[in-house]
């Protein structure tokens, strides 16, 4: 039972994971930028999420809220930040990346105060016990709320014409263009979409947490890095497993390696391992 | 015709403030290291407060021999790196005749050794390193060590609730760590058996796993170290995951955050600190009111210990009668003031001598629960 239990915690981490980096991981796969601010749009979802909540008690409008601003932020930072460095050399952009989240970091800093923001009366806390094992709603929510999402998206991208263009804007963005997509709207669409999801992923870490702080993105900018290399870059399948593979392995690392090392360490020498035996990825085929 | 304009207005400025300067009596200025942006820019806020509090107090009474005090801030984000440069610019520019900390340990060890070369004395008021004081005799801390305080919270764990199965969860800094080892070394003789040892980072906010394991460890009482933004997640998670056993915290849990953050299942949480809300000595009492103005939040460990921190320094210009640096020095050594924590003095190593308030959480706020004042088990160390 132990193990279930924790396997199941390591599929609630796994799935907040995933929903920071598919988000990224859609941009790699576009723009071939590293977009590191993408942690601070996950933080403005929390923050929104907070506010939201309790203003009018209600978790579904916060997402909703947060979803539709830090999905539209997402496209500005594309406009604002991004476009007009598209040219240059790939590292330009990482750098006004890794800027732009120490600026936001900053911002909410400035903004909503050095101590963090709670909800007052934080919705879905109580405990369901199911085999003896307590999850709170919100940690099934995750789970189901990630996995409905995550197989929305892939259905998306699958079965309808946004989703055709946006692999078509990926293998061959030119080539796109020709074919009458506008790979314009696709860019804009896929920050949309990015943003949106790392903002519903930051609300609902807000809730189990119950904290929302200016750095709470720290983690999630490095580690979700981890994860869409390991997934393969710009693959959603990919990341998805990765993510809750990393998930898994971490809830167990905590508890059988951490003498040795911190979960941190364990994400990365999955990593370091995983890019030994298969540098394409989990799922990558080989080039 | 402008800039002759502008530089008349210039020059009479200057000119006034040289007057000002001669009339009046001299400024003399305390310099703080303390953290105003970054992850503990919390902590450093209210540090900052407290101290300037202590200041305004003391201005208020007439300044130090009629000199007014002056209080020099600079942000040092809690890191080594930019403690050191601000430690030299406190002294060096700023010529301050006392520099104390409101930063954590890092920051304030590598400070602290500015200080000592430069010969200019250095209070740390709530790092916890045993390394702080190391560096000198010229520095000074008054907060107890972690072993100390470690060594109370078994003290509390065993003989004062009679808990049996510990679990211990360290975060891994150097505060963490050594409230831990302090715990673990005295535990076995308070009767506490530790049957299982987690660690997590200070970036971790997430303890499912651990509170999966600690459920199946089944202790009576969990020895948990943290700050606050880690301690609220972690308690609401442990009460989530239907661990029911007591958990101690320590000062770093000293935070009305920490309740805002746990909510119901802060509630029984007891922790070792230095800030006794129901204290009805009228210093504490008219600390904790004043700061709640000032500050427009409720008091708490880190701003008592920025206030007293402070104090000590102010208590010290004021002995020394000069800001002769080895004057106030001395006088800092032979301090014996009662502050907002509470009746405090030095021992040789500059290490504080003082009770462990334990306060527990009842009704959503922190309330008197026992006085830990075991002068051998609170020895702090000679060197």
């Amino acid at each position: 039972m132990l193990y279930v239990e924790l396997f199941l915690q390591g599929l609630i981490q796994g799935s907040i994971y995933a929903l920071v980096a598919v988000g990224l991981t859609l941009v790699y796969g576009l723009l071939r930028i590293l977009h590191i601010a993408h942690a601070g749009l996950f933080t403005l979802g929390g923050y929104i999420g907070v506010l939201v909540t309790d203003a009018t008690g209600s978790l579904a409008l916060a997402l909703l809220v947060a979803a539709v601003t830090v999905g539209l932020l997402g496209m500005a930072l594309y406009r604002v930040c991004y476009e007009p460095i598209l040219n240059k050399p790939p590292f330009v952009a990482l750098i006004a990346s890794i800027g732009l989240f120490i600026a936001m970091e900053e911002i909410y800093r400035i903004v909503f105060g050095p101590y963090g923001l709670s909800y007052q009366a934080p919705p879905l806390q109580d405990s369901v016990v199911l085999w003896g094992m307590h999850l709170t709603q919100a940690e099934l929510a995750v789970m189901g709320g990630g996995v409905v999402v995550i197989a929305v998206l892939a259905l998306l991208a699958e079965k309808t014409r946004a989703g055709t263009a946006w692999k078509a804007t990926v293998t061959d963005p030119q080539m796109a263009q020709s074919f009458g997509i506008d790979t314009v709207r696709v860019r804009y669409l896929n920050f949309f979409i990015g943003s949106a999801l790392a903002a519903c992923a930051g609300v609902m870490v807000a809730l189990m947490n119950n904290l929302v702080e200016p750095t709470m993105g720290s983690v999630p900018s490095y580690k979700a890095l981890a994860i869409i290399v390991l997934g393969g870059l710009g693959d959603v399948r990919g990341t998805l497993i990765a993510a809750l593979a990393l998930g898994v392995i971490e809830a167990f690392g905590t508890i059988y390696l951490g003498d040795l090392m911190d979960r941190d360490a364990i994400a990365f020498a999955f990593l370091i391992v995983v890019l030994m035996i298969r540098p394409q990825g989990l799922l990558g085929r080989k080039a | 015709m402008m800039s002759r304009l502008l530089k008349g207005t210039a020059l009479a400025a200057v000119a006034a403030l040289f007057l000002a300067g001669g009339a009046g009596a001299e400024t003399i200025k305390i310099g703080m290291n303390a953290p105003q942006t970054g992850f503990a820019a919390a902590d450093g806020k209210a540090a900052v407060i407290g101290a300037q509090l202590a200041v305004e107090q003391a201005n208020a009474e007439g300044g130090v021999n009629g000199n007014q005090i002056e209080l020099v801030v600079y942000d040092d984000q809690a890191a080594p790196k930019q403690a050191v440069p601000i430690a030299t610019k406190l002294i060096e520019q700023d010529k301050v005749a006392v520099g104390i900390s409101g930063s954590y340990s890092g920051a304030t060890r590598a400070a602290a050794g500015v200080y000592q070369a430069a010969g200019v004395p250095f209070i740390a008021a709530y790092a916890v390193h045993p390394d702080v004081t190391r560096s000198g005799d010229f520095v000074f801390r008054t907060a107890v060590v972690g072993e100390v305080q470690g060594r109370a919270g078994a003290m509390l764990a065993g003989k004062m609730l009679g808990k049996k199965r510990a679990v211990v969860i360290t975060l891994k800094n150097d505060f963490g760590v050594s409230l831990s080892a302090g715990f673990k070394e005295k535990a076995a003789d308070y009767g506490i058996t530790v049957v299982n040892e987690y660690e997590y980072s200070i970036k971790d906010r997430q303890f499912g796993p651990i509170v999966t394991k600690v459920k199946v460890d089944n202790p009576d009482v969990i020895y948990a170290t943290g700050y606050f933004f880690t301690a609220g997640p972690l308690v609401s998670q442990l009460r989530a995951g239907g661990v029911d056993a007591t958990v101690i915290g320590q000062e770093g849990y000293d935070s009305e955050k920490f309740i805002t953050i746990a909510k119901d299942a802060a509630e029984g949480v007891i922790i070792t600190t230095s800030l006794d809300r129901d204290s009805t000595v009228p210093e504490t009492k008219t600390f904790i009111a004043e700061f709640e103005k000032k500050a427009g939040f409720a008091a708490d460990m880190v701003a008592a210990s920025g206030h007293t921190a402070a104090k000590v320094a102010i208590a010290a210009l004021r002995k020394a009668g000069s800001t002769d640096p080895k004057a106030v020095r001395d006088a800092i050594a032979a301090t014996n003031v009662t502050a907002a924590i509470g009746d405090i003095s030095f021992n040789s190593l500059g290490e504080v001598r003082k009770n462990v308030q334990v306060q527990i959480v009842k009704g959503g706020a922190f309330h008197r629960h026992s006085v830990i004042s075991d002068p051998d088990l609170l020895a702090p160390p000679e060197k």
